[in-house]
Formats: structure tokens, C-alpha cells, sequence
């Protein structure tokens, strides 16, 4: 490699630090992380309530929550991201010469890890929007995209789930959830031989099974979060804004939220409203109503 | 191994075998088909042996003899290996009954796919020689001085070495490995041979190493008399195409005539970079 660039000559130098930085940000903070956020979300299988119990406690960081955020998410998601393009493209997959099982695992692990890139990009632009700054959401939002309110956990992840065209998102979430899962459980195999964990044949093939059980459990958990999330009708909708609407007036209450518009649903935003928003909204009315008039 | 099965019934009257050829390096290659008589108890060496000797093609077209390396013809000198339908192996252990057990429609004979190509079924693995190089993989010893007897190697020492000990540099596992690329350089005009070796050892010295010389560096570092490079080869496994390049798809102890524990030896070196990295770390 005569002629090398400035930051190709630096990554050359750097690889080692920079692969096993790699390795080290799959398991802490984003797979830790993706644990935490499927488990919460399939606390909705229990209704709204839990979810939404969740959910404040999460946003009760408050202004400390984008720094945890982008510090320990979407920070390393970039990198891990970008760095396992970049070894991609190392490589040349051969499994239909040899198709061993590892060599399978080694196929999937790239085009899961490449799935997991676009869905995570789109997921977190939908639900979340990246940024949360007014002129960004103005345009955003009417697209479809940050569609997610905290205060609202439940009723607006499950109308979100229902834009555009029926069972695009749902399938979306399905698929790319579960490759993110195979990612995950199959990256923590690779990881401990990367590390020098587990070296032997035999611990190998039991770092396998481990890796299998955590990877079905998971798998499972996503499931539970993803029905939850995408089963709900208008009707469950409704119920489950009502719902949030005299938890929010508690949590307020106790200072577990915080009175911040913009993390409620429907209420300041220049969005057209869907039908099942304008349901909702009036629901909100009335309940926003009663302390009032007490 | 065993004397294949000599009672086989219906045995073939003739062998189709096609052959990937290439008349010179850099050249473009093409498929070739030859028949030969069975006989019974064949190798692949001795298939290409009845091919160089009729060297006329199914269509009788006389033809350049096939070219082929081999050495010892028993598994152990690592110069036969080619890709043998479609699976990297030796061709003096591949025996043709076997093979046409498995498609007793042809054997398809190809050269190996990560090594320059010489001539036909002849590669050239300088790149797997100089891999060695940089993981020194030797004792550093050079017989100057008497030092005595050598220290006592324990038994589980001994258990874990003769296995990385048996490898015969045959590239089995580089052409197995989907993050082993082929690099195959042309001298430029006017370049000496000189500067083309600095120029091609400099592009081998940056891309993967493979699992060949990481076991070799497992197993000079776990001899006592070896282990006193030890250090450098794991900075040399540390390096750019070290041990960090390797993408776990273990094809290469799959394929391993030998039986080597490849991939033992990778993860060991994980653990041992780890270490390294760490220990370097502070003591900077």
C-alpha cells in the first residue's frame, strides 16, 4: 500500500485499539443497552401502565438524558456501525464452496449486522427523530417520523406502529429486530474468542449453547415487545391515553415528570391529526378538564 | 488412513477429470477436459500423471502437459495441495475412489485460489513464507555458543505444542478464509527484483496474516527457548492484518489436513494480544 491517506495511515496504525473498541461498544453499552429497552417495551404486554411507569423513570434524567443518549447510544451505535461496514468489506464470503455452520454464522453475522445498520437508522428516526429541535421536528414530523412521546408511551409507539401503509412498520420492526437479536447473541460468541474467553473446541461449542438459550430468551422478549406494540386497535388506543393522561398528572405531581410539552402527544404540534390522534386528543380534553373544575 | 474399498462394483471404464489452466502468470485461465483410463487405486498425483503423459484433451487435441507441484506423497510436505472438487486439500491424499464415490461424474481440479498462479495447478506462496517471517516463527538459537541442554519441556506443554508443531505450511486454512485475499503484484518495468520483493513483502506485511503463522506464533511462544521473542510476535499480531482481521467464519480448522486446533490458537492469541495491549499500556 504505497500511497495511503492521512486517516487511512491512521487506521492502520490504530486497528487493533480500534477493532477491539469495536467489539468491546457491541456488548457495552448497546448490547446491554438493547437488553434494558426490549425488556422495558415488553413490560407494554402488561398494559400501559408499567410501560408507562417505565418510561417516566427513564425520562426522569431529564436534561441529562440526551447526554446518556448520544454519549452511550447513539455514539457508539455510529461507530460499531461504520467500523463493521468497513470489516465487511474485508471480507469475501465463500459458504457456498464450504458451508460449514461457522462459516454460515460468519454470512449472517454481516448481513444481520448490515440489517440491524438500516433498521436501527430508520427506528430510531421514526420513534425518536434523532434530534429534537424544533425547525428538525417541524419538518420531520409530518413525514411521519418522530413519532414517539414519552408522556404518551403507549398510545403513540402503538399509533406510530399503524402509519402508512397497514403492516409496513410491524414488519419492518419484525425483521429487523429479530436480525439485531442474532447480531447480538451470535456478536457475543465472536467476542469471547476475540477476547481470548473461551479458546478451547469444547468451550467453544458450550459458549455456543450459552450463546443460543440467550439469544432464544431475547429473541422471545422481542416478540413479547414487538405484539405489544403492534397489536393494539384504536380502541386500546384510546383507553391507554386516558391512562397516561392520570399518570402524567401524578407523576407530575411527585416530580417524576417534568412539565414538558414536547414530550406529550397532540398537544402543541402543527401535525395533522389521524383519526385515532383526534380521538385521543379529545379524550386528553376532557380528563385535562376535571382538575380544574374541582 | 485406510486402503479404500477394493470390491467396489461397477467400476468405471474411464475418468473425467477438468482442469482450471493458466500457461503464465497474470494470465487468463480456462477449463480443460481430459479422460483417462480407471485403474484402480488412484490419487490425484497419479491422475495427473496419466493427463501429462497422454496430454491430449477428451477432444484429442494435443495439449501442454497439466503442470502440478508435489513432494512426499504422504500428507506431509504441504506442495500438492490444490482445490480438489471445489475443497482445498492435498492431491496426493485425495484418492479417486473416493472422490468418485462423492461425483462420479468428473474430478474437478482447480489451483488454489489466494496464491498467485504460476502455471496451471502450481502457485507461487512466498506470502505464506513471509507470514512466518513476520511472527518470527523460530527458536532463537544459532548453535554458536554451547548453552547446555535445553530447559525440560512439561508434558501438557509438550501435548499443546506437537499438534501446531505438525503444520506444513500448505495453506489449506488462507484458502479456506473468507478474510484472505489474493494479492498478486506484476513487476513494474525497470523494477529491480529487488525493489519488487520490498514492494510485495511491503503489501504482504499489511494484509491478513492467517491462521497459519498465528497457531506457528502460539506455539513458538509456549517454547521455552521461543518464548523469548515473545513479545514481538504478539506486536507483530497486534499489527495491522494481525489477529483483529481474523472473522471467526473457522473454515480453516474445518479444512486443516493436519487437524491443527487453528482456531484454539487464534483465540489464544486474543487473550494473549489482550494481555499484551494492556501490560503495554501501563508500562508506557
Amino acid at each position: 500500500m504505497a500511497e495511503l491517506t492521512r486517516s487511512q495511515s491512521f487506521f492502520i496504525r490504530h486497528e487493533f485499539g480500534i477493532r477491539r473498541l469495536h467489539s468491546l461498544l457491541g456488548i457495552v453499552p448497546l448490547g446491554l443497552y438493547m437488553c434494558i429497552h426490549l425488556v422495558t417495551n415488553a413490560s407494554l404486554m402488561g398494559g400501559a401502565a408499567p410501560f408507562q411507569h417505565a418510561v417516566f423513570w427513564i425520562h426522569s434524567l431529564g436534561p441529562a438524558l440526551p447526554i446518556l443518549e448520544w454519549g452511550g447510544i447513539f455514539l457508539p451505535l455510529l461507530f460499531h456501525a461504520i467500523i463493521g461496514v468497513w470489516i465487511i468489506r474485508t471480507g469475501k464470503s465463500n459458504t457456498s464452496q464450504y458451508s460449514f455452520t461457522s462459516n454460515k454464522r460468519y454470512k449472517w453475522q454481516r448481513w444481520t449486522g448490515l440489517i440491524a445498520f438500516v433498521f436501527l437508522m430508520f427506528h430510531v428516526l421514526h420513534l425518536h427523530g434523532w434530534f429534537h429541535i424544533t425547525p428538525w421536528l417541524a419538518v420531520m414530523q409530518p413525514l411521519g417520523f418522530a413519532q414517539f412521546y414519552p408522556y404518551n408511551a403507549a398510545s403513540s409507539l402503538a399509533a406510530a406502529m399503524d402509519q402508512w401503509i397497514w403492516g409496513f412498520w410491524p414488519a419492518f420492526y419484525l425483521v429487523g429486530v429479530m436480525a439485531t437479536v442474532y447480531h447480538l447473541a451470535n456478536g457475543l460468541w465472536t467476542a469471547g474468542i476475540t477476547w481470548g474467553l473461551w479458546t478451547s473446541a469444547t468451550a467453544m461449542q458450550r459458549a455456543t449453547k450459552v450463546c443460543t438459550v440467550f439469544g432464544v430468551l431475547l429473541g422471545m422478549v422481542a416478540l413479547t415487545a414487538w405484539w405489544a406494540a403492534v397489536s393494539m386497535g384504536p380502541a386500546d388506543i384510546a383507553a391507554a391515553r386516558e391512562k397516561e393522561q392520570e399518570m402524567y398528572d401524578a407523576a407530575v405531581a411527585t416530580g417524576l415528570a417534568f412539565d414538558d410539552p414536547h414530550k406529550r402527544a397532540g398537544n402543541d404540534h402543527a401535525e395533522p391529526l389521524s383519526e385515532v390522534d383526534v380521538e385521543a386528543v379529545i379524550i386528553e380534553e376532557t380528563i385535562v378538564v376535571e382538575p380544574d373544575s374541582q | 488412513m485406510t486402503a479404500p474399498e477394493t470390491s467396489i462394483k461397477n467400476r468405471p471404464q474411464f475418468i473425467n477429470v477438468r482442469v482450471l489452466r493458466q500457461d503464465e502468470p497474470g494470465a487468463k485461465s480456462y477449463w480443460e477436459l481430459h479422460k483417462i483410463k480407471y485403474e484402480r487405486e488412484m490419487n490425484v498425483i497419479s491422475v495427473l500423471q496419466r493427463i501429462a503423459a497422454q496430454a491430449t484433451t477428451v477432444d484429442g487435441k494435443k495439449v501442454t502437459p497439466v503442470a502440478w507441484d508435489c513432494g512426499c506423497l504422504e500428507e506431509v510436505c504441504g506442495s500438492c495441495t490444490m482445490v480438489i472438487n471445489g475443497r482445498v486439500r492435498q492431491s496426493c491424499s485425495a484418492l479417486v475412489d473416493r472422490l468418485l464415490a462423492d461425483n462420479p461424474d468428473e474430478i474437478v481440479l482447480e489451483p488454489m485460489t489466494k496464491f498467485p498462479v504460476v502455471r496451471d495447478l502450481m502457485v507461487d506462496r512466498a506470502r505464506l513464507f513471509r507470514s512466518l517471517k513476520r511472527i518470527q516463527g523460530w527458536v532463537p538459537v544459532d548453535s554458536y555458543y554451547n548453552l547446555g541442554p535445553g530447559e525440560r519441556i512439561p508434558r501438557e506443554d509438550q501435548e499443546r505444542n506437537y499438534p501446531l508443531s505438525q503444520c506444513m505450511s500448505c495453506g489449506c486454512c488462507l484458502d479456506a478464509c473468507p478474510q484472505y485475499q489474493k494479492i498478486e503484484l506484476t513487476q513494474n518495468e525497470g523494477e529491480s527484483d529487488e525493489e519488487f520483493e520490498q514492494r510485495q513483502n511491503a503489501e504482504f506485511d499489511e494484509a491478513f496474516i492467517g491462521a497459519a503463522a498465528i497457531s506457528q506464533a502460539m506455539l513458538f511462544n509456549n517454547h521455552p527457548t521461543g518464548k523469548a521473542l515473545a513479545a514481538e510476535r504478539l506486536e507483530a499480531l497486534s499489527g495491522p492484518g494481525g489477529i483483529t482481521t481474523c472473522g471467526n467464519a473457522q473454515n480453516c480448522v474445518a479444512v486443516c489436513p493436519k487437524e491443527i486446533p487453528l482456531t484454539r490458537s487464534i483465540a489464544r492469541t486474543g487473550r494473549a494480544t489482550t494481555l499484551h495491549a494492556i501490560k503495554k499500556w501501563f508500562e508506557r
